[in-house]
């Protein structure tokens, strides 16, 4: 099986890779993997709370050129996005992007994954950091 | 006497055994079964691996094909086939890891086909979809994973860093003591599963068997996380 130039380019020169700081209220982390081949990726996020448009996005991926590939073009795509937006992100997408062979389409499921779980973990911030403007508003 | 099939003899007509005709004796072709019938054995998990290997050994010699030298090319090409099945079905069962992805397979459990289907639901329900690794194993697994990194270039530079060898080392224990317990989990699912093999079709068997089966995938799916983890972390010590 070889890669395609898409896969070999995000391999080679990976984009947003990095972390930041997890207990920030407006940073959601995904961490999530995959047991068929024992990846592992994490997913950050960046949420402006006034626009809730994705300022900025991080990944760190252990595993095959695949995971790798996948997470990187996942925070390309997410930035500048909003929230909404960015759940509409679908494995498939990421699988014909970087024309992934069968045996690899778990990594962009993974990567989608990535996106939500670090969507989700954002939303869950957001409910805990303003019950008390939720309670004023009812 | 194992595997008692009902169909004919090819050759002298009468009822037939899976491999050999009862009767006659004559090599059969093979038909298609699963593993588990080939041998004869109901689709039960605690197999008994002495008689398996018996079995085998008992097989194995009858269906050679220097046995069939003489045969006629039916007779001849049937024994190759039904020597070939043998093999694979005797390393599959033999193997408890083996024999358990084998049954799942059998039961239509399809691990990426479930992950996809997860993740579609997820996206079209909006609701958070359960990783089947769990949070704190993924924790400890990316963390590990960093502190791999940091030897690998450590290695590079010529460096040497005890406290991250130590730290290594411990994850590793931990690591495979996890992985020890992982196969008790799957032992204990292997019970439920003969119990409901034992209890036929009754009420809710289905519904029950599902949720063994699933939860066996559950188990396996950590344990090979579990053990790519602790090859990657020998490769990096070793290197």
């Amino acid at each position: 099986m070889s890669y395609s130039d898409k896969v070999i380019d995000h391999y080679n020169n990976p984009r947003n890779v990095g972390s930041m700081d997890k207990k920030d209220a407006d940073v959601g982390t995904g961490l999530v993997g995959a047991p068929e081949c024992g990846d592992v990726m994490k997913l950050q996020i960046k949420v402006n709370p006034q626009t809730n448009i994705i300022e900025d996005a991080k990944f760190k991926t252990f595993g095959c050129g695949s995971a790798i590939a996948s997470s990187s073009l996942a925070t390309e795509w997410v930035k500048g996005k909003t929230v909404d937006q960015a759940l509409e992100i679908k494995n498939t997408e990421i699988v014909k992007e970087l024309a992934l062979p069968p045996v690899k389409i778990h990594c962009s499921v993974l990567a989608e994954d990535a996106i939500r779980a670090a969507i989700g973990d954002w939303k869950k911030k957001q409910e805990a950091t303003k019950p008390a403007a939720v309670q004023a508003a009812q | 006497m194992p595997g008692e099939a009902t169909s004919s003899c090819w050759s002298c007509g009468t009822m037939r055994a899976v491999h050999f005709c009862s009767s006659c004796g004559k090599v059969q072709p093979p038909v298609p079964v699963d593993y588990f019938t080939f041998f004869g054995f109901p689709r039960k998990l605690n197999l008994d691996t002495s008689a398996l290997e018996k079995e085998f050994y008992a097989l194995s010699r009858r269906l050679h094909p220097d046995v069939f030298g003489q045969a006629d090319t039916r007779e001849r090409s049937w024994s190759l086939e039904q020597s070939s099945m043998l093999n694979d079905a005797y390393r599959t069962l033999k193997d408890p890891i083996k024999r358990t992805e084998y049954l799942l397979r059998l039961e239509g459990v399809e691990l990426e086909e479930q992950s996809k289907q997860a993740t579609e639901k997820a996206r079209a329900t909006g609701e958070l979809k359960k990783q089947v690794v769990p949070p704190d194993l993924l924790e400890e697994v990316f963390e590990l994973n960093m502190h791999l990194e940091e030897l690998r270039i450590q290695k590079k530079l010529g460096e040497d860093d005890p406290a991250l060898l130590e730290e290594i080392g411990k994850a590793k224990l931990s690591l495979e003591e996890k992985y020890e317990a992982l196969f008790n989990e799957l032992k204990t699912e292997w019970n439920n599963w003969d119990k409901s093999v034992d209890n036929g079709t009754a009420d809710g068997t289905n519904d029950d068997r599902r949720r063994i089966l699933d939860k066996m995938l559950d188990v396996l799916n950590r344990r090979n996380y579990v053990r790519n983890l602790v090859r990657d972390v020998n490769e990096a010590l070793e290197n």
